[in-house]
């Protein structure tokens, strides 16, 4: 199956139009360096494609999940997909002809203002990649604003998004330090944190300002800004974060959603693509991209990031979620899904696992098994059907609960670790 | 057309709190019920939440609306230079929606994800067939994410070999701006180098720039001017000699499929956009993936998980070599992953139909249009072809693109590369029929007959969309970047 | 600045400078220009004012945002020290003269429009504090640069093989 419309009787005319026999001698004249035979496998038809991807989606296993770590596994209302299937979003370009692009670039503009309103900021931007690459171009963002090369990491941050911020950071030339003074640039703190925390963000964001620095907030777990006081509150200068809990499927990885968001005296800085509300001569209300000049293709080695596809589709998707959920159902997932992780963390600790989260967490938390019994726990949850949480070592198990968590898949949780530990 | 903030409405509820799913639990439920509401200390709880509530009927509708104010690929034609706005076949999402590929959490236990990994095993497998190189990171999430990657990756490469005098970049000067851009962001210096009379880059001036402080080349070729590189083996070879990495931009990738390989033209790295050459679809904007493909010298610097395979075992391979680390949260955009994947698998051998169509499609529209516009060299085209209307006057480029919207067809690329003036880039791929492309340069020329006759509607374009011109210069200096709540909202 | 002449509009304007508001920096000092079309202005002090002439505010078009140097920064003569952002452009704005910046126009963080209204009065950008007082000498005098901008534009007109019957 490939696509081409192109009859032979088409070719022919073409080939006689441009003055050829045949497309190899037009592709002799092009002088390409080698002809080679590509052995790839044989062509298939749909029905062929269809049974051979079938088949291989089927070697993969969907447990359920009480895992988190980065990726949350939340419902999805059926009319996102639907929504973004409609060959208007999911087939159109990038929109910088704005009078054949006014769908995408109004949502964008929804999507922006999602985000301001749930981390308290002013101004967002249409994408980044994912939470991990986002957070990395704030660093990059804040050195280049302040003019300092070092970064204040909290040990509370997810590990991978460490391990990001760490290869773009060597590549830029600035350096992580344990050490808080004039050459930070900014202070970085993950609220939840990796171990589910919530963290102390008026103290931090003080300590960052006295010296000078910026304060970032990453936020990985994004439905817990329906209840939770928002980082722009506390004086976040920048937040960044996942939009994956915002009706993305966990899919393995990707593609995700990076949202960056900053206040004010930051907007020229912003990387990535804005959309902005203007009007047409005559008073039509619409939207363009607009500061495009900060951007790649217009000012080059000049530009603060290279960043041009982005992930906007997914963007489209997130505010499709945020506009079904509404300010009701958002609550609800919140609610839910901290009902449920508490709930959880309780029968837990009832049954002889220690509670190691010192502050208050929202939809994760961090157990201690009894020694030498987590990996045990975590195999036979397993024969179970059960991926029962992030194995960090030591008997330390991150569980994470959402509103998907059943009790009885809940309570099936407990009785198969109760029955490990003794 | 209204923002969705503007409505008022009782929500349809898609979630509860408790019982959603919980009917047959004996017990429990109350239990739960001893958790909400939320028991987290007064100051940490947000006190304002200043989202709307809408009904589903009016998201739908809201939305459906909305989106038919875009143009698509499925509507027409994109003749966009560089992007291969190629059909998005609809089994791709369906395969991609296949419930063991959507709803894996990336951080399962390894026998759970057979089937992923075998699936990115085989796709890397088939990326280095297709351009002879060693081995594969599929995890940037875009062509630009794929540049960082590889110039990170060169920037270790000579730390390594305590080569550190190297800090510069040759770039043509028809280069996209990713590729300074990128550059910049890992703290290299460009080096710009023209093309010459026939298009190609000028290999005197090439020759000139080649000093021992140039870590790296980025080309692109075909170039941005749709135009394969003449002497491209002669350049590599001067590169290699003086010590410096080829890196190969492969936007361009849709004039090369089954015809020449990277690796064959001296290329230590390329990346892939799957978004353009691999029929992903392009979402208003994203997601993409930029895969990048190394030599195996370069192997150990890319990121890890590697996929291996051990007998018929996948596995992630998270040995470190001399990773650099990663450039984004686990493994990639495997939803794109599997659509490119199922692209590559339906063409199998046939993929070289992909280029010949591509190359015979621009050659034949160019054919068309040669008469009535500039073409700023006089050789035969790849993929794509870039013309000029300066005969027509100055910003006929503009003029020209706003007027075609009303004959139905997106624009082409215009004022790219920088180095043509009014420069129209027009990509015809091979999913467009004839008749398409007929029809197209039949619109060119009427408009180009219409700027002599009446330039002031021309100008004025475009007229039959639902919105004019729109204010680009009151948009940045009065900027209106989000919906405020107003301030009692809650 | 560069000017990249194939993304801007052309001019085809006489009246190269808006005269109300040379008159005022005249009174104030004697006014030279690069040839990158920064205009610099010494008044006694030894404090220069720096701006980009009427010839270039038109070549750039709307101008929606202003990158301004640190105060306190030293530049050498020809080094970029701001960005001038237009819709669809970004140019290089080149110190005039070495020396040090002792005051930007923070004005142009919310009005940048009034380089284009006024690129010699309220549009000021910079004062430098020169390091070397013959770089100034060296500039080129109005009437030079008037006959400068003549020879671009002749020059520009020539290479695009625009017709002389002025169709455009």
């Amino acid at each position: 199956m490939d696509f081409i419309p192109t009859t032979d009787a088409d070719k022919q005319e073409m080939l006689h139009q441009i003055g050829v026999k045949s497309v190899d001698e037009l592709i002799q004249t092009l002088k390409p360096y080698l002809q080679n035979k590509l052995d790839l496998s044989r062509p298939l038809s749909e029905l062929g494609l269809v049974n051979q991807l079938t088949i291989l989606s089927q070697k993969n296993k969907v447990l359920k999940y009480f895992i988190g770590a980065g990726s949350y596994n939340h419902y999805i209302p059926a009319a996102v997909a639907h929504l973004i299937l409609r060959g208007e979003f999911l087939t159109g370009y990038t929109p910088y002809q704005p009078e054949m692009s006014q769908g995408t670039l109004q949502t964008m503009y929804e999507f922006q203002s999602f985000i301001c309103i749930l981390t308290g900021m002013d101004v967002s931007n249409g994408s980044l990649y994912d939470g991990s690459s986002a957070l990395a171009e704030a660093a990059l963002l804040s050195s280049s604003y302040k003019d300092r090369k070092s970064l204040f990491v909290s040990k509370g941050l997810n590990p991978e998004y460490f391990k990001v911020l760490k290869t773009y950071s060597e590549g830029a030339g600035l350096t992580i330090s344990n050490e808080l003074n004039e050459d930070t640039a900014c202070v970085i703190v993950q609220n939840p944190d990796f171990y589910g925390n919530i963290e102390n963000l008026q103290y931090l964001s003080e300590q960052a300002h006295n010296v000078g620095a910026l304060f970032v907030v990453c936020v990985i777990e994004p439905t817990s800004l329906a209840i939770l006081e928002p980082p722009g509150n506390y004086g976040a200068d920048i937040v960044v974060g996942e939009g994956q809990s915002f009706g993305l499927p966990m899919n393995f990885g990707g593609p995700y959603l990076g949202f960056i968001a900053v206040k004010n005296f930051l907007l020229k800085k912003i990387p990535g693509r804005i959309s902005g509300m203007t009007t047409d001569s005559n008073g039509n209300r619409g939207f363009v991209l607009t500061f495009q000049a900060r951007e790649q293709h217009i000012r080059r080695e000049k530009a603060g990031s290279n960043i041009t596809t982005n992930e906007a589709l997914m963007a489209v998707a997130s505010t499709i979620y945020l506009s079904l959920m509404g300010k009701t159902g958002l609550l609800n997932v919140a609610e839910s899904s901290y009902a449920r992780a508490h709930f959880l963390r309780d029968k837990l600790v009832s049954i002889g696992l220690t509670s190691l989260n010192k502050n208050p967490f929202y939809n994760e938390f961090i157990m201690q098994a009894p020694f030498g019994t987590s990996k045990r726990i975590l195999s036979n949850l397993f024969g179970n059907g059960i991926l029962g949480g992030y194995d960090l070592g030591d008997d330390k198990i991150l569980i994470c609960c959402t509103e998907l968590n059943r009790i009885k898949d809940i309570s099936s949780f407990v009785t198969i670790a109760k029955e490990t530990i003794n | 057309m209204k923002l969705i903030f503007e409505y008022n409405e009782s929500n349809s509820i898609h979630i509860s709190t408790i019982r959603d799913l919980d009917d047959d639990a004996t017990n429990g439920y109350e239990q739960l019920e001893k958790y909400t509401p939320i028991g987290l200390p007064d100051e940490l709880l947000r006190k304002e939440l200043s989202l709307p509530n809408v009904s589903e009927p009016t998201v739908v509708r809201h939305y459906t609306n909305i989106s038919q104010l875009n143009y698509g690929i499925d509507i027409g034609f994109y003749p966009l230079g560089s992007c291969t706005m190629k059909y998005n076949p609809r089994v791709n999402e369906d395969i991609a929606r296949l419930d063991g590929f959507q709803n894996l959490h990336p951080l399962s236990d390894e026998e759970c994800c057979q089937g992923s990994l075998k699936l990115m095993w085989e796709l890397e497998q088939k990326l280095k067939a297709i351009t002879g190189m060693d081995a594969f990171s599929l995890q940037p999430a875009a062509g630009a994410q794929a540049e960082l990657l590889g110039v990170m990756m060169t920037k270790a490469y000579f730390r390594q070999i305590s080569q550190t005098q190297r800090t510069k970049i040759i770039i043509p000067d028809s280069a996209h701006g990713t590729n300074p851009a990128t550059a910049s962001m890992c703290r290299f210096g460009t080096i710009t180098v023209p093309s010459d009379s026939r298009g190609n880059l000028d290999i005197d001036r090439f020759r000139q720039t080649l000093q021992n402080d140039v870590a790296l080349v980025m080309l692109t070729n075909p170039n941005t001017l749709g135009l394969f590189e003449e002497n491209i083996s002669e350049i590599s070879d001067l590169a290699h000699k003086n010590g410096t990495l080829m890196y190969c931009d492969g936007a361009n990738m849709n004039a090369m499929l089954g015809i020449a390989k990277p690796a064959d033209q001296g290329f230590d790295l390329v990346h892939l956009n799957l978004h353009k050459t691999f029929s992903t679809p392009h979402g208003g904007g994203g997601p993409g993936a930029g895969t990048l493909g190394v030599r195996a010298f370069l192997a150990d610097y890319l990121p890890l998980p590697r996929v291996t395979k051990n007998d018929d075992r996948y596995v992630f391979d998270y040995a470190q070599r001399k990773s650099i680390g990663s450039v984004r949260f686990c493994y990639g955009n495997f939803g794109t992953l599997v659509r490119a994947y199922s692209y590559i698998k339906s063409l199998g051998n046939n993929i070289g139909n992909v280029s010949k169509n591509a190359i015979l499609n621009a050659n034949y529209l160019l054919t068309l249009l040669k008469d009535d516009f500039e073409v700023p060299f006089d050789r035969s085209c790849a993929h794509e072809f870039v013309l000029s209307s300066e005969r027509y006057g100055d910003k006929s480029a503009l003029y020209i693109s706003k007027r075609l919207m009303d004959y139905g067809f997106h624009p082409p690329t215009i004022y790219f590369p920088l180095t043509v003036r009014e420069a129209l880039m027009i990509e015809p791929t091979e999913t467009e029929a004839k008749e398409t492309m007929v029809r197209f340069a039949s619109a060119l020329k009427d408009i180009a007959q219409e700027l002599k006759e009446k330039p002031d509607f021309v100008k004025g374009s475009p007229h039959t969309r639902h919105i004019g011109r729109l204010d680009e210069v009151a948009a940045a200096r009065k900027p209106n970047l989000r919906w405020t709540p107003p301030i009692h909202s809650d | 600045m560069k000017l990249l002449f194939h993304l801007l509009a052309s001019t085809s304007e006489n009246n190269i400078f808006s005269k109300s508001s040379l008159v005022k920096v005249m009174r104030e000092g004697e006014i030279r220009f690069s040839r990158e079309h920064e205009w610099l202005a010494m008044k006694g002090g030894g404090i220069a004012t720096m701006g980009i002439s009427d010839f270039a505010q038109k070549q750039l078009g709307d101008i929606v945002s202003v990158d301004l140097p640190r105060v306190g920064s030293a530049y050498s003569q020809m080094q970029p020290l701001a960005i001038i952002d237009s819709v669809k452009s970004s140019s290089d704005i080149y110190s005039a003269v070495s020396g040090e910046v002792v005051e930007v126009n923070e004005e142009l963080l919310e009005h940048p429009e009034f380089i284009n209204q006024s690129p010699y009065d309220l549009g000021w950008i910079v004062k430098i504090k020169p390091s070397n007082t013959q770089e100034f000498e060296q500039l080129m005098s109005k009437e030079q640069y008037i006959v400068f901008i003549g020879e671009i534009e002749k020059k520009e007109k020539e290479s695009t093989g625009m017709p002389s019957d002025g169709r455009s």
